[in-house]
Order: structure tokens, then sequence, then C-alpha cells
């Protein structure tokens, strides 16, 4: 197993510098104090409040001891649903080198559900993907599918138990070898005992679902991004898994794609059940297939919860990040 | 002292690593999981044939040439020409030929290998295939060496094959001094059945070293393509410097202490 920082797109933490949570019924600082937080040397914290009436840059930040606000807004409030989780994240931290990725997550994944993680850039959506599959393994904690320890399989039963997932990659990550159709069918072909008759017969199918019927025999490199994606959401589901993962299956979209996407999102899922997983930061893709959000930042769930409760919430950084305003608790660092 | 350590660390380090990793590889071969992929062993064979042939036999055939002209007019100045034949015997099979195809395996196939596996790990492929349930290292290393262990002896034979033939071109129709019986005397007097066995095994050890080079440093790309880049850079120099080491070994071990030459008694 690879065990490598590939493609995470988090510099965020490459201080090493580790928050470890404040009273969540302390007062709320503004949105520039929250830009000043550990920005500066200590002797300047009783500056920190005229910073939001100027320029946070030559602001001084509150001393150090303060570092603990980093988690001001995480509740860890997960609004029950119900239903088991199909995947559980139990306090799992992961750290690359010096950047803490995954701080002490606690999470689940509910069964029959589409759930959405959604998050700031940067705050380890796409590292929980890879801990959900045995891709990386948690420094700390254990990571649960369907109640098993993904850590502690043998690299035999971690195979078995990836034929139960299906991963949409952020761009599909289609086989550049081989044309739609092969990529398509390739794990069909390689778990089942069909004849070529009856995978090409699914592989059409899936296809057409996502409407690439008419370009099955063209190759990856041939195809916009937006139809590797399709092409990618086809294979992901040629195999009927209980898991779906996709991760940030809107990003280079355009509305109109990103749209259809969703719906097709919810239509296989009406027909197939599930557990289907978005991972993404784009609201109205969260307004149109979530019924389960779960909110991260910093490696933390700040809350979790059926989403009409979640876009009720009266948590400022939750409100703040699904409607998409620039003012609130989130800043640019 | 951690500062000029540092380096001769980073070396073992990787050499650890490049080790266990290919360790790796050659149990998945040995224990036969790899006929799990037959298929994919099969595509990698002919990816080799068709990819590959080629250049290695067109490099060996003017290394070849060369040896036939090299030893040509040495044996002229020694004022013994018919000998030619014993400089173009040693040349082809003991060394240029095993180099010739550690080099252009190096640059063909062990390259193409780290680019192939690099692009697929920049671009998730890897890991989507990993996802599916599909050992990776399987099915993409192990298939291409149990692959080469298929294809290139038989390649390499004809390579050498190819080199023997450009050194009679050279020696006998170029420079045309030996009559092509006398050169054909002296050349097979000087060479025999286990001295091909033992140049293919060099080749074979080069060709497993540069396959298990190339897997490791393409399966362990990052970076973006930069990284697959330099990955590329660093496996060359490696491939590189294990053929040389390989090539000295090979001669040393075969050769060292029984020239197998008929000369004297």
């Amino acid at each position: 197993m690879t065990d490598t920082p590939r493609d995470h797109d988090d510099d965020l933490y490459a201080d090493g510098y580790e928050g470890d949570g404040r009273d969540a019924a302390e007062p709320a600082p503004t949105p520039d104090d929250e830009r000043l937080a550990g920005a500066g040397p200590a002797h300047a914290a009783a500056d920190a409040p005229a910073a939001a009436t100027s320029a946070s840059v030559v602001r001084e930040a509150p001393p150090s001891d303060d570092d603990e606000d980093e988690y001001r807004w995480h509740t860890g409030m997960n609004r029950p649903t119900g239903v088991p989780d199909a995947v559980e994240f139990v306090d799992v931290h992961k750290a690359f080198g010096r950047n803490k990725i995954l701080r002490g997550l606690n999470m689940g994944l509910p069964e029959g559900k589409i759930s959405m993680i959604l998050g700031p850039s940067g705050t380890g959506k796409s590292v929980c993907i890879k801990h959900m599959v045995g891709l990386l393994y948690p420094d700390e904690g254990d990571v649960l599918v369907h109640g098993e320890s993904v850590p502690n399989m043998t690299d035999d039963e971690l195979f078995d138990m990836r034929k139960r997932f299906g991963v949409l990659f952020q761009d599909g990550a289609l086989f550049g070898s081989m044309n739609l159709v092969d990529n398509v069918a390739f794990p069909l072909r390689q778990h089942t005992d069909k004849s070529e008759d009856e995978i090409l017969e699914i592989v059409y199918k899936r296809l057409d679902e996502v409407g690439l019927g008419s370009a099955h025999d063209k190759m990856p490199n041939e195809l916009s991004g937006g139809m590797r994606k399709r092409a990618g959401f086809a294979r992901a589901l040629v195999l009927d898994p209980n898991i779906v993962l996709f991760d940030e299956p809107d990003s280079g979209l355009d509305p109109v794609r990103t749209a259809l996407l969703c719906e097709l999102i919810q239509e296989i899922h009406e027909e197939n059940g599930g557990c289907y997983t978005v991972i993404t930061h784009d609201i109205m893709s969260a307004r149109r297939v979530a019924e389960y959000i779960s909110v991260l930042w910093r490696g933390r769930i700040v809350e979790a919860g059926p989403a009409e409760e979640l876009f009720n919430s009266d948590n400022a950084f939750v409100r703040q990040f699904l409607s998409g305003e620039s003012q609130g608790p989130l800043g640019m660092e | 002292m951690g500062g000029w350590l540092a380096l001769p660390k980073e070396w073992i380090g990787s050499f650890g690593s490049i080790a266990k990793f290919s360790g790796k590889i050659l149990k998945q071969v040995y224990t036969l999981r790899v006929l799990h992929f037959f298929g994919e062993t099969l595509r990698q064979c002919g990816v080799l044939i068709l990819g590959s042939t080629l250049v290695i036999w067109g490099l060996v055939f003017i290394v070849g040439l060369q040896c036939g002209i090299e030893g040509a007019y040495f044996t002229r100045a020694q004022g013994a020409p018919a000998y030619s034949g014993v400089f173009a015997a040693w040349c082809d099979l003991r060394e240029i030929v095993p180099y010739g195809f550690g080099y252009m395996m190096a640059a063909k196939v062990g390259t193409g290998i780290v680019a192939e596996l690099g692009s697929m790990r920049i671009s998730d492929e890897i890991d989507a295939l990993e996802v599916m349930g599909i050992d990776s290292v399987l099915f993409l290393c192990a298939t291409k060496l149990l692959a080469s262990w298929l294809v290139l002896p038989f390649m390499y034979m004809a390579a050498v094959g190819a080199g023997f033939f450009a050194s009679y071109l050279a020696v006998v129709q170029q420079i045309g001094e030996v009559s092509p019986g006398g050169f054909s005397l002296i050349f097979w007097m000087f060479q025999n059945p286990p001295d091909l066995l033992y140049s293919v095994i060099k080749a074979m050890v080069m060709a497993t070293a540069i396959v298990l080079v190339g897997c490791y440093y393409g399966y362990h790309a990052g970076g973006g393509p930069v990284g697959v880049g330099t990955a590329t850079a660093k496996s060359m120099v490696m491939n590189i410097v294990l053929v040389h080491l390989i090539g000295m070994l090979g001669t040393q071990v075969f050769w060292g202490a029984n020239p197998r030459a008929p000369i004297g008694g």
C-alpha cells in the first residue's frame, strides 16, 4: 500500500501550528480577529480588537496562548439521522511531515444516504477519501467501514473490502492506455466471471446513463474534462458498489453540467441505494443533492447532520460557509 | 558531522527502499501470483517486442560494426590480421553487446516504465487500480518483470546475432583482409556455448535491475510532471551505474578466473 502524500492540496499546516481548542461558549471574535490569530508576536494582543477597522496585515497578532481559538467554531455536533453509519472516522489524526491534516476527526457517513463532506480548500477532504479505501492509514485513531477497521485489515481483506467501493477521482483517473469501453469494463473483467457480451451490455448501459454512449471507442486523451469525469462515474458504478465516493465531481465543470451530474448522482442513488459520499466545496451542489452534510475545517468536523438542519445551523462558521459569504469566521488564511 | 553523513544516509535509505520494493515484485513473480494477470503480462510482452526490439538490435548492430573495425585495425597493426576474429568474438559477446543492450534498455525501457508509471501515479490511475481491489504492484510491476524475462532472452540472443553479423560485415566485407572462412574459424574458436549463456545471464541481470529500478522510481513518483521528469532522470543515472557494475562483476565472475581462450596449452 502506498502511504505518500501525493495529492493533498494543503499547505496550510506547513508551519506545524497546532491549536488545541477553546470553550465553544466563549464570545465569538470578529472576522478580523480570526484572521489575526497566530500571525505575529505575543505582545500585541491588546491591539487585536482594533484590527476590525484597518488592514489586518499591519496589525500584530494575539499571543500564541490564543491558538486554542482555532477550534472555537468546532462544536463537533452530530445530529442523529436514525440510520447506522457505513463509514466511521474515530479520532483520526494524520500528518504529512510537519503538516497536520486530520487532527482528531470524528465523522460518520450514514448508510443509504447521499452525504457531503464540505469544507474550505486544504482541510483534508480528499485525505478522508483515501483513508476510507485504505490508500492512506491514520497516524492515530481508526477508520471503520461497515464496522471493520480498515487499518487492521490484511492486504487481501483490504482488496476485498475495496470491491465494495466505487470511487470517482477528481479527473476521472481513466487508464490512458485503454479506450472508454475497456476502462469501464476493466473492473468487470477483473472481478466477475461474466461473459464478454454481458460485460459489454453493462458497460454500454452505464455509458448511456452518463451520456457517453456515442464516445465508447474514444481514448481518454480525446475526451474533455467533463466527459472524463462522467466516464469515471460510469466506471465507479459498474460493479454496483455499496459505497460510492466522489472527489469533487463538480470541479472544472460548467454550471449546467454540474447540475446534470448532480441529477445523475441522485438518479443512480435512487436506483441503487447505498452510501454515496460527495466531497466538494460547491454549495449549489450541496443544496441539490446532499441529504447529510459534514462540515470539515482544520482537520475536524465543525458540525454534521441532515442537510436541511445544517443549512439552518446557528453556527457562524457553518452559516458563512453554506451561504458562501465573505464575512464570517473563515478568512483567507 | 550530520551534514556530510546526510548524503550517504540518503543513498543507503534509497537503496533499502528499492531493495524492499524489488523484493516484493520478485516474490510476486516467483510465487506465480503474477499469473493472475497473465493477459497483462502478454500485453507487456507485446509492448516490449514492438517498442524496443528494433532499437536494441539497431544499436547492437552498430556496436558490432565497431568491434569488427577496432579488431581488424588492431590486429593488422600487430601484423596478424587473420586474428581479428578474436577481438570481435570477445568484444561482441562479452562486453559491447551486453553494454549496448543495457544502455538501450535503460534509455528506452527503463525510462519508459518510469514515465508510464509516474504519469499513472500523478493522474491517480494507480490509486484507481487500488480502489478497484487490484494489487497495483502486481498488476503494473510484476507483469512487466515477467514479460521482460519471457521476451528479453530471445531478443538478446538475436541481438548477439546482429552484433556478430555486423562484425563479420566490418571485418570481412568492409576491411576485407580476412577471408570469410578464416574469420569464422578464429571467431568461433574463441567462444563456446557457455560463453553465450554467461552473456545472456549478464544481460538478464542488467534487464532485471533496469525494470525494477524503473518500476520503483515510476511507482513512487510524485510532485506532478516535474516530479516524473526528476524520477526519470534519477532512474537513468542509477540504471547506467548498475549496468556498468553488473557488466564489471559479470566479466570478473564469468571470465576473470578463466578467460576461456584457446591460447597456448
